[in-house]
């Protein structure tokens, strides 16, 4: 512990200082009487406390939560020796908001005394928060001195994407042979009817078309269309983002890819990611309550990086990318690298679908309203639209999507038409 | 925490309208209290200003009342001053923190002890300094009484040196 004198005792020596001169000055004995006090006062310098007088622990209400959620942080101070004021300040990170108490505390404790202090954070955006260090200063009882003393208290802390509500999804063009919620077009068992067929030795006898058997008077079964799940790679562009944290293009990209991956896995889809951000960075596909923690986590990590590194998409093995799987691409389109990296996958085959997060409302929130500001956005949203018809030229599905908007009302349109089209 | 030096400061800035209600005096009280203001609310050099600006009022309205010396008078001020610096200081921590149980209470005890004994070591040091007034007179007093107090200047910087930092882990 580093004990000072503080920035007080040159404000006691400065209105001393002056007492005396304006005493001199004015030849009266009363302002050298009234300064006697502030100098006497200074006698009391001496005695700041050491760290090890107390100790220190922090309790935290969950050590995993999603974005928005609140966290309570316990601190307790116990002391050995008696200590006559206690500073304490944690540092918060950007990420954590303070919404209940204070994070600064002032105590005093005697022998074998504990004090609680008690504050409450909201986290605001996703990703890993350490709170390392509490930063104390064991001041004199009269301000004068203080001793400054740093006490690492490791924390940690998730906070996992917030997912956003969704309940009408894109569905598959494509199925695969794992048993799942979607109607495939190929017949065998399930409970969708499909088809009826004359009846051959061997079909069940609960499958018979007793209506149609009795019109035609010989035996008909009914034939059904099988149940089966997809394969959905979310593919996310972590190559640059716009706006102001935490609403960037990039954190509704997540949002979005969190709310995708949610809803997939509970229809018993096996999800993969794919993060593009120069190289590919990839969680194979699979389902299950583990694969969505696994999904989560990975998200937790993505993150905007500068690279050079520019891969193609034909270096993502065949069991990261199956070619019967759907590919929801979430971008905002700002990189040609990943429009090259969309048309390389559309020129391969995949059921490709665009979920692209427009960035003219984020940027429009973090600058002052002008004439030329809107100029410069209804010029970009032109540019946008530009390039969102030239990806469809190339077979894509393109979803723009405003952040302003609820998930699930952009990809409405895109479910029925999907349908139509899978019908078809 | 701001309510306390408050009350101090417009103490300070009103007792010597009692000795002189000039109107240079109240102008000068004026000034200073704004001062003090400013410093309460945060900005500690604006109350050191205002307190400064509080001791020229006080210098000034003795001058223009003239009179006999009021040491009383001149303790307790001196006592405010201390009292006004400690709480200001205590009340700028304070902000925005969370105050354990008990600290306000154990603050305030320490303020009334400091204030009981620099006021009545302030009282001995005066009657002491008056006896020995009344007992020898000295020729170049205000000379004598000027080195004085810039040896005590310096004997409080040169204590504050050897005090300064020290560092143990």
């Amino acid at each position: 512990m580093t004990t000072r004198l503080t920035p007080l005792v040159l404000s006691v020596v400065t209105v001393g200082a002056w007492g005396l001169v304006l005493g001199v000055l004015s030849g009266r004995a009363e302002l050298i009487v009234a300064v006697l006090p502030l100098l006497l006062g200074l006698l009391r310098i001496g005695g700041a406390r050491s760290p090890g007088d107390w100790t220190l622990t922090r309790a935290v209400s969950a050590a995993r939560v999603f974005e928005g959620e609140r966290v309570t942080v316990t601190v307790t101070v116990s002391a050995t020796r008696p200590v006559p004021l206690l500073e304490l300040f944690e540092p918060l990170p950007p990420t954590l908001r303070l919404v209940g108490g204070h994070n600064r505390g002032l105590f005093s404790l005697t022998r074998g005394h504990s004090v609680e202090w008690r504050y409450e954070v909201e986290c605001t955006r996703r990703g890993r928060v350490t709170l390392g260090t509490v930063h104390a200063r064991a001041w004199g009882r009269a301000g004068l001195e203080a001793g400054e003393a740093t006490i690492p208290v490791p924390w940690h802390l998730r906070v996992y994407p917030r997912a956003l509500p969704l309940r009408r999804l894109p569905g598959p063009r494509r199925m695969q042979t794992f048993v799942g919620n979607y109607v495939a077009p190929s017949l065998g068992e399930g409970l969708e009817p499909g088809d009826i067929r004359a009846f051959v030795p061997g079909d069940r006898v609960r499958h018979v078309n007793w209506r149609a058997s009795l019109r035609f008077r010989r035996l008909f079964v009914t034939q059904y269309h099988q149940e089966r799940n997809a394969d959905v790679v979310l593919m996310l562009d972590t190559l640059s983002e716009a706006g102001a944290p935490p609403d960037t293009t990039l954190d509704f990209s997540i949002r979005a890819a969190a709310a995708l991956a949610t809803a997939y896995l509970t229809r018993k889809d096996r999800v993969g990611l794919i993060e593009y951000c120069g190289p590919f960075r990839w969680v194979r596909p699979s389902s299950g309550r583990a694969h969505h923690e696994r999904i989560f986590e990975a998200l937790l990590r993505a993150d905007v990086m500068f690279s050079y590194v520019t891969q193609e998409v034909a270096l993502v093995p065949r069991r990261i990318l199956p070619p019967q799987a759907l590919v929801i691409a979430i971008s905002p389109l700002l990189d040609p690298r990943f429009e090259k990296a969309l048309v390389d996958l559309a020129a391969r085959g995949f059921d490709l679908v665009v979920l692209s997060p427009s960035p003219i409302p984020l940027v429009k929130r973090t600058i002052r309203g002008s004439a030329s500001a809107d100029l410069a956005c209804r010029l970009w949203a032109l540019e946008r639209r530009a390039r969102a018809d030239a990806l469809r030229r190339a077979g894509m599905t393109i979803v723009d999507w405003d952040p302003a908007e609820p998930l699930e009302a952009a990809l409405g349109g895109l479910t029925r038409s999907r349908r139509r089209a899978v019908a078809r | 925490m701001r309510r306390l030096p408050a009350v101090l400061a417009l103490a300070l800035v009103s007792a010597p309208l009692l000795i002189a209600p000039a109107s240079s005096v109240v102008a000068l009280g004026a000034a200073a209290l704004l001062l003090c203001a400013l410093g309460i609310l945060g900005v500690m050099p604006a109350l050191v200003g205002g307190m400064v600006l509080a001791l020229g009022e006080y210098a000034l309205a003795l001058r223009l009342a003239g009179g006999g010396p009021r040491l009383g008078g001149a303790v307790l001020l001196g006592v405010g001053l201390v009292l006004l610096l400690e709480t200001a200081e205590f009340g700028r921590r304070a902000h925005h923190a969370a105050i354990g149980p008990g600290v306000l209470l154990a603050q305030i005890r320490s303020w009334a002890v400091c204030g009981a004994l620099t006021g009545a070591g302030s009282l001995a040091a005066s009657a002491a300094a008056s006896t020995v007034g009344a007992s020898m007179r000295l020729p170049w007093a205000a000379a004598v009484a000027a080195a004085a107090a810039a040896v005590a200047l310096v004997a409080v910087a040169l204590a504050l040196r050897v005090a300064r930092p020290s560092s143990d882990v």
